[in-house]
């Protein structure tokens, strides 16, 4: 493999680490403060208790997600910088927002990790919200200069130059809001339903169920409602994508021939090789349908685009695939827990919790095939239609060592997380048992 | 507008300097504090940067967003040709977060306490040492612009830059001034026999810093770094360092007494001074490389990305500094409190 190859490697080996870290960040906030709430609202002890073992898990996930996303920034440039060069200025205003946005992040965090007795009952409780609401807003910036690279906006583009830069049109790139709302629910429904699905494993080990049954239905109301709303966003996204980047779309879908009434694949195994699908459930012109609205209209194939600006078919098909899977698995989850609530009896059931533990890392999975569509599915680019992966790449050799460092320590910090949160239910199953 | 920025970008840098320094310096306190004393600097430190340590921090990623945004020219020679440095000091922000949060948020306090404690204490050392390698290499003259890669090697173009005596001696000064940073600091923070501790270490630090800006200053002049000379012949430069030198007394005197804010206004007054004469005799042409000295204001993006970014900034300041100083003052107040245990409200 080549230098090109393996610091793309490192990049979505650090951001795939990075978005696990920053989803939990972004939205245990919210669990936090509405349990909190509670407590204040109904002074049961239990919901106190768990606002403190969540406000742990909220401290170590903003620390964790925060020096992944330091290394991020600095890396941004040091693998792409004659992107960062051309891009760093055009793009700028959403990361400087982003990083002020951060800021009162933690200044909120100080607050708030400190402040139990030391400050006013509501504004210490307010605080927790501001966590909350900079988390979604340094998501939603960050993900607006990804959707700018998806959607280059705000520049002209003359003799290999950039000039007459807008960054405000940058930053509200036509992709941005679709690609955010997106992440946004995604981030709710895959952290909501690990959450849920860790506490609703204490239900089935029967470990103090009173307390994790209240933990458990904080977080599936946000991951069911979120996980209803994705269907839509997702729908956004297609029209999107299907208008600005059809050649994402097209191997999305693994369709290689131009032609009207298109099917939708479900499934199928991909063969670049002889551009053929097979095995695959086709749904006749839903594609057509889903993408543009009208069961007649024509979706660009694969074929007809240039072969040199293809990206890995197969890769992205299978991701997408994945992720709609998911989706809808949870989607459903989502319902059953909705139909709980009236069958009560339900609850008593075990397989109803171990579903629920079954689910647990599924919507990280969905999160990552998800980036793996955006970011694969718009390869050999790493700004659309300007500026190629292998263009942007530093010049410096070695890049596999640096790669194989950053497998070895985020995987050993990965599994400390694992192992802290692991201990942190041991203790707080053993309190008062 | 250039200027606002330019104004953004130094003052985060000296905040990061200082306040991630000081954060830095805590770590360096505690490596080397006596086995009976690492406890107390432990709890100490945990009490006084816990809930501004991640603040500290982010004036790093400011930092970092001002110079891609705004000296975008600049950005690129840092991070194609301190690569290198830049993993190091990755790793070891990394590290010294994680171990921080590890050790004081872990639920079961066992012996895996060990592992973060030396975690946190070596990587406190290490990552401003780095920090000051790389930040020696901009200014030490080795970096070769290359136009055709291939026609180098990696050592030359991507290791002898940062890795040699000087950048070393500039990195183990900043390690040592993080650490006189961060003992002034904590002496203001403790009581009774702890605040002497805090206040020898003080002394002990304050004579590394200029034990090692000494031998740096000649070092760099005889081996005949551009830097050290034209510092040296630069008469502002000059006065800043001597006018630091000056301060030292009544510092001394400060520290000696245990006098909580002047000790502390005095410190944090040196590293201005410092960075002043630093930065002074070169600006704008701060990476000084093997060919030619490389300003700052070279390839400047258009005037809408400046003025953009500068109203940003004041807009953000606006925000943000106001917030910060309050969480400071709010725990600043808060005097003693026995360990992590309180502050967590259990």
């Amino acid at each position: 493999m080549e230098n090109l190859d393996f610091a793309r490697l490192q990049m979505a080996f650090t951001l795939g680490f990075h978005i696990i870290f920053a989803c939990i960040g972004m939205v245990m906030p919210f669990f936090m403060v509405v349990s909190h709430k509670k407590w204040l609202n109904t002074r049961n002890p239990l919901y106190l208790e768990l606002t403190k073992a969540w406000q742990k898990g909220v401290a170590i996930f903003f620390v964790t997600g925060a020096v992944s996303g330091t290394a991020l920034s600095f890396e941004l440039g040091m693998l792409w910088p004659e992107f960062m060069k051309h891009a760093g200025p055009i793009i700028g205003m959403p990361f400087s927002l982003e990083g002020a946005a951060f800021f009162v992040e933690a200044i909120a965090l100080g607050f708030y990790l400190y402040g139990w007795h030391k400050l006013p009952k509501k504004f210490h409780w307010f605080t927790g919200i501001i966590i909350g609401i900079s988390g979604v807003a340094s998501g939603i910036l960050v993900v607006s200069a990804n959707g700018w690279m998806n959607a280059p906006t705000g520049f002209d583009y003359v003799n290999g130059e950039y000039i007459n830069i807008d960054p405000v049109q940058a930053l509200l790139n036509p992709a941005w809001f679709t690609q955010a709302l997106h992440m946004t629910l995604a981030a709710f429904v895959a952290t909501s339903f690990a959450v849920a699905g860790v506490h609703a494993f204490q239900v089935y080990r029967n470990k103090r169920p009173e307390l994790h049954k209240k933990a458990f239905k904080i977080a599936i109301v946000f991951g069911a409602v979120a996980a209803f709303l994705q269907p839509l966003s997702g729908d956004f996204s297609a029209k999107d994508i299907a208008e600005r980047q059809p050649v994402k779309l097209a191997a999305m879908e693994a369709h290689y021939e131009t032609d009207t009434n298109v099917p939708l694949y479900i499934g199928g195994i991909v063969d670049e090789e002889t551009q053929t699908v097979s095995h695959k459930i086709a749904i006749p012109g839903a594609l057509s349908f889903l993408a543009f609205g009208d069961f007649d209209a024509e979706v660009v194939g694969l074929k007809d685009f240039p072969a040199d600006e293809l990206p890995p078919v197969a890769v992205v098909h299978y991701a997408f695939q994945v992720m709609v899977g998911i989706g809808t698995l949870l989607m459903l989850a989502g319902l059953l827990y909705f139909i709980s609530l009236k069958y009560k009896s339900l609850l008593k059931r075990n397989w109803y919790w171990l579903l629920f533990v079954f689910l647990a890392p599924l919507g990280f999975i969905a999160v990552e095939a998800g980036w793996v569509v955006t970011e694969v599915g718009r390869q050999p680019w790493i700004i659309y239609g300007f500026m190629k992966t292998s263009e942007a790449v530093t010049p410096m050799p070695g890049m596999e060592f640096s790669f194989y460092m950053y497998v070895v320590v985020y995987l050993v910090l990965a599994l400390t997380v694992t192992w802290l949160m692991r201990r942190q239910i041991k203790v707080l199953n053993s309190e008062k048992d | 507008m250039l200027y606002v920025v330019l104004f953004f970008l130094l003052f985060s840098l000296l905040l990061y300097v200082l306040l991630g320094g000081a954060d830095f310096g805590a770590g360096i306190v505690e490596l080397f504090s006596s086995p009976r004393n690492k406890r107390t600097t432990r709890d100490t430190i945990y009490r006084v940067m816990g809930p501004v340590w991640e603040a500290n921090h982010i004036w790093l990623i400011i930092l970092i967003v001002i110079l891609w945004i705004a000296f975008p020219v600049y950005f690129n020679v840092i991070v194609i040709y301190l690569h290198v440095p830049f993993v190091l000091v990755l790793l070891g922000i990394t590290m010294r977060g994680v171990a921080f949060i590890f050790r004081h948020y872990d639920a079961i306090v066992d012996e895996s306490q060990v592992w973060y404690n030396w975690m946190f204490r070596i990587s406190s050392f290490i990552t401003p040492v780095f920090l000051g390698m790389s930040f020696g290499a901009l200014i030490g003259g080795k970096i070769i612009l290359a136009e055709d890669f291939a026609r180098y090697s990696f050592v030359d173009l991507y290791m002898l830059p940062w890795f040699n005596v000087f950048t070393l001696l500039v990195g183990l000064f900043y390690a040592a001034l993080c650490a006189f940073l961060a003992s002034t600091l904590l002496i203001g923070e403790t009581e009774g026999e702890v605040r002497k501790i805090f206040s020898r270490k003080s002394a002990y630090f304050t004579i590394a810093l200029v034990v090692l800006g000494f031998i740096l200053i000649i070092y760099g002049y005889v081996q005949d770094v551009k830097f050290i000379r034209d510092f040296i012949h630069n008469p502002v430069s000059l006065a800043a360092v001597g006018l630091s030198a000056f301060l030292l007394v009544p510092l001394w005197r400060a520290i000696n007494r245990q006098n909580r804010i002047a000790s502390r206004y005095l410190a944090g007054l040196q590293v201005v001074l410092v960075l002043f004469a630093a930065l002074y005799a070169h600006f704008p042409y701060i990476i000084i490389t093997a060919e030619k000295e490389l300003s700052l204001l070279e390839g400047l993006p258009p005037q809408s990305v400046i003025s953009n970014l500068g109203m940003m900034l004041i807009i953000g300041g606006g925000v943000i500094l106001p917030g910060l100083f309050h969480l400071m003052k709010s725990f600043g107040m808060i005097k003693i409190l026995k360990t992590g245990e309180d502050e967590m409200g259990k």
